[in-house]
């Protein structure tokens, strides 16, 4: 590597980051654009920042090779310019062409550095693009032998002006291409013919980070954006994994001198020590002086370096309008969405996962959640439906809510179909809230056709996997006819955590606090049967033993008179993990198992105690669902998982 | 083809000569190529991970950085052996995965000339070809040199086959 002249990776991770924030960028402004569409005028800042953003990646595709993203940005480039220059109308068509352009760079970018493969149709599309252009350059040279002011420089092409009719007809004729073109072209989502109604999807773009909602602030938006930008500056994740990485030692540090000075101070307490502690006394209390202030300041320093990790929420949302206004148009909705606290910290590992939930979730809202146009007028609603996406801290957590106004959960079509895909009985009585439980049950859908927008029956129970595996808790309000409140609630960040440590066997365990309920001692006549599994029962519920040191199959002699059991909560259920004794609580710094050692069952990562020792954390959630599929606890207790 | 494929190795290192990290295992000498050799240590605690793959004998803290620790003999389908004052842990740098891996002892870094380097046999008994890079003869010694990103790689492999076979 280092015998090459330059390092071309590191160009490519920078390339990638670059274009990923200037097609989300492209995508706002076609989203704002969009808007002007009725009026046939297209701000002349949208489009200029578009052609910027083009151009960029025109420039740094070309520095790397990438030519045929070079190529595709430049035609594009082209018909911004048209666009600029007023060569060519605002409408539709035409937005809908650039919408689909923008899609077919997105596809290149990733073919380029490798991602995926190159897209299909694009010859296709370049051909028609090439058309397009061309067709307009001809038409607007031939206007300007008539009207050389519409027009910035560019020589009369010598023919004939037209007459006003001819160049009406024409335009029309063009414009009816235009959006046949788009049609065909898009290689996403289904597009509706250019004679509907434009839809007023996503109206509101979303907010410039850090500048609150100003909705009027159009060109502001733009400008705030750069000026924050300019205090910025990029930094590799790793780099901060590796400070993070040696904040953690310290941490780790910390607490191990802090438990010296206190047992130094102990002793020194005890009298029967000999005379010489008339000596050592005043080093002791500095000693434990110095360790608090350490403390404190690795405390400080923790507490920075996860801010610095620590990015907007909104780098997630920013893809949202887009896919809110791709459904919407697909499934022939009306649907606004309104983003608000896009500037709501949270870790960047979090951010990174937890748009793909999000994002269905979204969809799940336009697709079942809004109803048709004509259907909220009957009801009485405006036709245009609303979805808000809100984001905002609460002490340690930061919590995501999305909600429409829309029809809300049938909850007897999910009896029906829960009946008939032998979920529960004919006969069963649920509350409203265990039939809201259902819709997460894997395979379950209600939507009568599968659309490819949602209904395939993946959905809900992988939303709720996902936001479980960031330790989120995911929860669902529906209210019949006045839609539906989904929930998402995330701790700020993942890389330290409280933690109950456990000893089973010869190795020590932590279990994160958070999943942990309380922890008790059973003695054996406690702890029953039931169908050969070992459960207690804890204040009138019967709760299933899951015993750690059989699970990790690590041998070892079962204690005949007690168990010492420690109480974590998964999805409202209870399961007692049993283990040899308990060993105290303490912070600690997850660090994940090398890949080469695989996905262990159980286990979520490791962490580096005091003493240098190594303690595997134990992964609640993945323990529960294993032992649970592999017949080591009864679904009679626990069938919720 | 083995030729060919011997030349391409022959011209990863630099000079005439294979520099070698030697050890031993099994009765039996190899050796790895000493840019893949970040440090050798002696025997540390080794945390087990439970439902590991056989092979995997664990994780060790290698100041403050976790290090997943890989019998070689098991690895190789060899008898476990007792940790005796000689075991050593080689710990490698591939790219970037940092494993280390447990051999019985380890002798002397060697310069194997070019020419004394030959084709691994076809079979050879307990151990899957694909990771050894040829024979080196050192007088009356033969080092077998191993190609530990060829180790590790099907390393994972394996890894991963257990894993699906837990899920199921």
């Amino acid at each position: 590597m280092s015998d090459e002249p330059f390092d071309k990776e590191e160009f490519v991770a920078y390339f990638r980051d670059e274009a990923e924030e200037l097609l989300q960028q492209i995508d706002g402004d076609l989203l704002r654009l969009e808007e002007f569409v009725d009026s046939g005028q297209a701000d002349p800042e949208i489009v200029n920042s578009l052609f910027r953003a083009l151009h960029t990646i025109k420039g740094s595709s070309g520095m790397l090779g990438f030519t045929e993203v070079q190529g595709l940005a430049h035609k594009l480039e082209n018909l911004c310019d048209l666009l600029r220059k007023e060569r060519m109308p605002l409408s539709e068509g035409s937005v809908e062409f650039l919408f689909s352009g923008r899609d077919f760079l997105t596809d290149l970018v990733q073919a380029a550095i490798g991602q995926s493969a190159p897209p299909s149709g694009l010859n296709e599309f370049t051909g028609r693009l090439d058309q397009f252009v061309a067709i307009y350059n001809e038409t607007s040279n031939v206007i300007e032998g008539k009207a050389p002011d519409r027009g910035e420089g560019g020589s009369p092409a010598g023919s004939e002006p037209m007459n006003e009719a001819e160049i009406a007809a024409f335009e029309a004729e063009i414009e009816r291409m235009l959006a046949e073109a788009a049609a065909t072209a898009t290689p996403a989502a289904p597009v509706v013919p250019a004679e509907s109604a434009p839809a007023p999807a996503a109206a509101k773009p979303a907010p410039a980070r850090g500048n609150g909602e100003s909705a009027d602030a159009k060109k502001g938006a733009a400008q705030g954006k750069r000026s924050s930008l300019a205090q910025t500056i990029r930094v590799d994740i790793d780099r901060l994994d590796a400070l993070l990485n040696l904040v953690g030692e310290l941490v780790i540090n910390r607490t191990r001198i802090s438990d010296i000075a206190t047992t130094l101070g102990r002793l020194m307490g005890d009298r029967a020590l000999n005379a010489s502690i008339g000596l050592i006394g005043p080093l002791s209390k500095d000693l434990a002086d110095s360790a608090a202030l350490l403390a404190r300041t690795t405390n400080e320093i923790q507490e920075s370096i996860m801010k610095v990790r620590m990015v907007p929420i909104g780098q997630v949302f920013d893809r949202f309008p887009r896919t809110v206004r791709d459904v919407a148009k697909a499934r022939g909705k009306e649907v606004q969405l309104q983003i608000s606290g896009a500037d709501t910290d949270l870790d960047k590992t979090i951010v990174d996962e937890v748009g793909e939930p999000l994002m269905h979730l979204l969809r799940n809202c336009v697709d079942h959640g809004i109803e048709a146009p004509d259907e909220r007028e009957r009801q009485g609603k405006p036709r245009m439906g609303t979805i808000a996406l809100n984001a905002y801290h609460e002490g340690n957590q930061i919590i995501i809510e999305i909600s429409d106004d829309g029809g809300g959960i049938n909850l007897d079509k999910v009896r029906a179909k829960a009946i008939k895909n032998g979920l529960i009985g004919t006969e069963d009585r649920l509350t409203d809230r265990e039939l809201i439980e259902l819709i997460f049950t894997p395979g379950f859908s209600t939507a009568e056709e599968v659309s490819d927008v949602s209904g395939r029956g993946v959905g809900m129970d992988v939303v709720k996997r996902n936001i479980t595996k960031l330790k989120g808790i995911f929860d669902v309000d529906s209210a019949p006819g006045q839609g539906t409140r989904f929930t998402i609630k995330l701790p700020l960040t993942l890389a330290i955590i409280q933690a109950l440590l456990v000893r089973v066997v010869d190795e020590l365990y932590a279990i994160p606090l958070d999943s942990v309920i309380e922890s008790q001692r059973v003695e054996m006549p406690d702890v029953r049967t039931v169908h050969g599994s070992e459960v207690i029962t804890l204040r009138g519920q019967v709760v299933p033993l899951l015993r750690i040191a059989d699970f990790f199959e690590l041998g070892g002699e079962r204690d005949p008179e007690k168990v010492m059991i420690v109480i974590v909560g998964l999805q409202g259920r209870q399961v007692g993990l049993v283990v040899d004794s308990f060993e105290g609580e303490q912070e600690i710094v997850i660090k994940p198992l090398s890949d080469v050692v695989g996905r262990i069952p159980g286990i979520s990562g490791a962490t580096i105690l005091g003493n240098g020792s190594i303690s595997l954390i134990i992964d609640v959630h993945s323990l529960v669902s294993d032992a649970y599929a592999g017949g080591k606890v009864t679904r009679a207790e626990f069938s919720g998982v | 083809m083995m030729a060919e494929q011997r030349e391409e190795k022959k011209q990863q290192y630099s000079g005439e000569t294979f520099q070698v990290v030697s050890f031993r295992l099994g009765g039996e000498e190899y050796g790895v190529d000493i840019s893949q050799v970040q440090e050798i240590i002696r025997m540390v605690e080794i945390t087990h991970v439970p439902r590991a793959p056989r092979f995997m004998e664990g994780v060790i803290n290698l100041r403050g950085q976790l290090i997943p620790i890989i019998d070689l003999r098991t690895r190789f389908g060899m008898n476990r052996a007792d940790h005796t004052k000689s075991t050593r842990i080689i710990v490698t740098d591939i790219g970037s995965k940092r494993v280390g891996i447990v051999v019985d002892s380890v002798s002397e870094v060697l310069n194997i000339p070019v020419e004394n380097v030959e084709d691994a046999p076809e079979m050879v008994a307990g151990i899957g070809t694909e990771y050894i890079q040829g024979v080196g003869k050192v007088d009356t010694r033969l080092i077998i040199l191993l190609d530990l990103s060829k180790v590790i790689t099907s390393e994972e492999k394996q890894a991963l086959d257990s894993v699906d076979e837990a899920a199921e």
